[in-house]
């Protein structure tokens, strides 16, 4: 009798992990970005958790004991790389003692790896140059061309992993390139009035939307990238605002909106607030919903 | 892996020792013909010989590059203007420096900061300066080192090995060992280093029962993350009760408590190491509220005698808020609150001045971070013991209220300034005010964002 206690424990837990196996793909990602594409191209193979949500910044979060049970139990972990995590995901890793997704395995994916970064230095890199992002910048999803290659590097990492689905991985794939494309044509004709106009941006994380849609960002509220703006640098930045007669400022919906309206107030410059990433807000649930509220936001600027 | 070229290589092995055979042997009988003739063959054995070891090298190479190229690569699109620098190795160093002054003098502004990383003296302190190593060792283990540099207040420069441990990476069940030097598994506060402090100081019950480093020492403990569908992980540990970072059990030889004088005392069977249990929840109780609550024990020999032990119990309970939009991770307001309860045997049984000694202690302290980069916090304390207690530093009546201010320039430094409020019945003025201005700074590795 003494025996049958752990035996019964032991068993459940044998049975427990049988279950959990043949269940779908468990997929977990560091964003709501990487999410809502692993979504799209996994289909019903898989199912997906973000570790963050879209309406926070994504470099500041904590490992919290909810996301060790997440990554404890995933079978793939996508990561945003170039250092976004890296406050948070060494620890959580360690924390989470799940060894399919520690690196170097098949289970860990850095998406970054897939993507043609920009913002990569060549100049050895001091810390006094703020958060700077040597390998490159880290914010790609906000380019609609670097979805699709998020969704082929996702997507190549499934036929590894799960070879069985091969066939309807690359069917969504191919299915959610071709909508992408369409959709992103709308996008650049709606937007074609932005085109080679100057921007100013908040922080150094909207260089692939401007890429993407050929407007340019001249500068920046914050004087250094992660550092607060103050009187002195917002000076500097009105007499450039001015001299240029720059119209537009763009800004992620959690940063402080003080500056900007002070910039407004002197300036007369427009302030577009952007969900920088699905989740951002509650009616932005796909990559597709994410663009379009973009593109939404920049049209209200638009001169009629 | 595929062995089919060995057959090939035993060839020309045995190619290469006909070759060895000196041709000088037949020379003496036979015609210059035959040596002619010979000569060829050595030549064309030679050609022979040198193709099939240029295949072999070429059929090794591709092998080698096989089995080298990790599998996944073959199916990635080549995107050759990525270069990604994988690099584990963390490295980093930590200061922690202060400047202070107290309505008492340094005597008693000692035993009211009895942390060894506390600002403890009118004028200037080294808190810590702390130089931490570590990365991955292969892909079973992980270690770590925390080494520490401290000027001590007679201005000696102290050398101290903090921790130096492994965690195994890949065991299965949710299973993890820790071995070497570490800070025992025992409330919130007591694994975290002074740079991860929300006060420039240690709590005053944690200083009381685990001394002034914190309770550290040589072990192993095993922790299992419980298949619920909350994250709960329990953590036993066995470590050495003895050395001057296992205060309330073998320490500190010739020191006394409550009268008696602690003896050099040391484990004799596996009864008399130190065991410790935790147990640790944590919960999102919605998108913007998380919770930790925690349990832990500790049991071990004590050194008032020869067969006295010493029990040590604590509650934890952490809750953090976050709004659904923060920028840098503020705005946040986070509350954590410890209470501990030890029992001590003084005295082995038939000692006729045995005693049990029973001491508590409680710190609440919250943090607001109003803004990016400023944080808000207010810490009250209580500490009290049983017995006639009322001129022990260490077990008096003790109360504590420490409101600071931390503004953060960025990631990797911080500016902070504390005024704690101390009522102590050992203190003849009976309270005492003190101010602390604290700075740290971080170089190296990106240090982790805490929870």
């Amino acid at each position: 009798m003494k025996k049958l206690v752990p035996m019964i424990v032991f068993g459940t837990m044998l049975f427990g992990i049988s279950l959990s196996s043949q269940a779908a793909l468990k997929i977990v990602a560091t964003t709501q970005d990487l999410a809502a594409i692993a979504k799209e191209v996994g289909g019903e193979h898989v199912q997906v958790q973000s570790l963050t949500s879209g309406t926070r910044d994504p470099h500041f979060a904590a490992a919290k004991p909810s996301m060790i049970r997440k990554v404890f139990r995933a079978d793939l972990l996508l990561l945003i790389g170039a250092d976004m995590e890296i406050g948070w995901l060494p620890p959580l890793l360690q924390s989470a003692r799940n060894v399919k997704v520690l690196p170097g395995n098949n289970g860990h994916l850095d998406v970054s790896t897939g993507i043609p970064l920009l913002g990569k230095l060549n100049v050895p890199v001091s810390r006094s140059m703020g958060d700077v992002h040597a390998n490159g910048n880290p914010h790609y999803w906000l380019d609609p061309r670097n979805g699709v290659r998020i969704a082929q590097v996702i997507v190549n990492r499934l036929i590894m992993i799960d070879p069985d689905n091969k066939v309807d991985y690359q069917q969504q794939l191919n299915d959610f390139k071709t909508r992408l494309e369409a959709r992103r044509a709308v996008w650049q004709s709606e937007l074609r009035w932005l085109k080679d106009k100057p921007v100013i941006a908040y922080h150094r994380s909207f260089i692939y939307l401007a890429n993407a849609f050929g407007f340019k960002i001249v500068g920046e509220v914050e004087p250094k990238p992660g550092i607060s703006p103050s009187v002195a640098s917002l000076t500097r930045l009105i007499e450039q605002i001015n001299n240029n007669a720059i119209e537009l400022l763009i800004i992620e919906p959690f940063y402080e909106r003080r500056s900007a309206s002070y910039l407004n107030e002197k300036t007369g410059i427009k302030v577009a607030v952007l969900p920088q990433s699905v989740g951002a807000q509650d009616d932005i649930k796909t990559y597709f919903d994410l663009f379009d509220s973009i593109v939404m936001a920049l049209n209200q600027f638009k001169d009629k | 892996m595929d062995l089919s070229y060995f057959p090939t290589r035993h060839l020309v092995g045995v190619i290469g020792l006909l070759l060895l055979v000196p041709v000088k042997a037949f020379a003496g009988q036979e015609t210059d013909e035959l040596r002619q003739q010979l000569k060829e063959i050595r030549q064309q054995m030679q050609k022979l010989q040198q193709n099939y070891e240029k295949q072999i090298s070429t059929l090794e190479q591709r092998l080698n590059g096989l089995e080298s190229q990790p599998v996944r690569q073959a199916a990635l699109p080549a995107v050759t203007t990525t270069t990604v620098t994988r690099n584990d190795f963390k490295i980093g160093l930590t200061g922690l420096f202060s400047a202070g002054g107290s309505s008492v003098d340094n005597d008693a502004l000692g035993g009211l900061q009895a942390g060894a990383h506390d600002p403890n003296q009118n004028g200037f302190t080294v808190q810590n300066v702390e130089l931490s190593i570590g990365g991955t060792v292969g892909p079973y283990f992980d270690a770590q080192a925390n080494i520490i540099f401290q000027i001590d207040s007679e201005g000696e420069t102290v050398l101290e090995l903090e921790e130096a441990f492994f965690t195994t990476r890949s065991l299965p069940w949710g299973l993890q060992i820790k071995g070497g030097q570490f800070y025992t598994e025992f409330g919130r506060h007591n694994k975290q280093h002074p740079h991860a402090w929300g006060f420039v100081d240690q709590p005053v019950v944690l200083s009381r029962f685990f001394g002034g480093d914190g309770l550290r020492s040589q072990g192993a403990r095993v922790s299992w993350l419980a298949p619920t569908d909350w994250y709960s992980e329990v953590y036993f540990g066995i470590q050495n009760p003895k050395g001057e970072t296992v205060t309330s059990f073998l320490n500190a030889p010739d020191e006394e408590i409550a009268g008696f004088t602690l003896i050099d005392r040391d484990a004799r069977d596996t009864s008399d190491l130190l065991y410790s249990a935790r147990w640790l929840n944590g919960f999102d109780l919605s998108d913007t509220l998380s919770m930790n609550v925690g349990l832990s024990g500790l049991w071990g020999p004590n050194a008032s005698g020869v067969t006295t032990d010493t029990t040590i119990y604590g509650a934890d309970l952490y809750l953090k808020w976050q709004p659904i939009y923060s920028q840098r991770g503020f705005p946040f307001v986070s509350w954590h609150t410890e209470a501990l309860h030890r029992r001590y045997e003084a005295g082995d049984r038939g000692n006729p001045n045995r005693t049990l000694l029973k001491d508590w202690g409680v710190f609440t302290q919250a943090l607001w971070g109003f803004k990016p980069g400023w944080i808000a916090g207010l810490r009250a304390e209580y500490a009290n013991a049983n017995g006639d207690n009322g001129s022990d530093v260490l077990r008096d009546n003790r109360k504590r209220l420490s409101p600071n201010l931390t503004w953060q320039f960025s990631e990797y430094s911080k500016l902070r300034l504390q005024y704690n409020r101390d009522w102590a019945e050992h203190l003849p003025e009976e309270t005492a005010n003190s101010l602390f201005l604290q700075f740290e700074f971080n170089l190296g590795s990106h240090a982790a964002h805490q929870f």
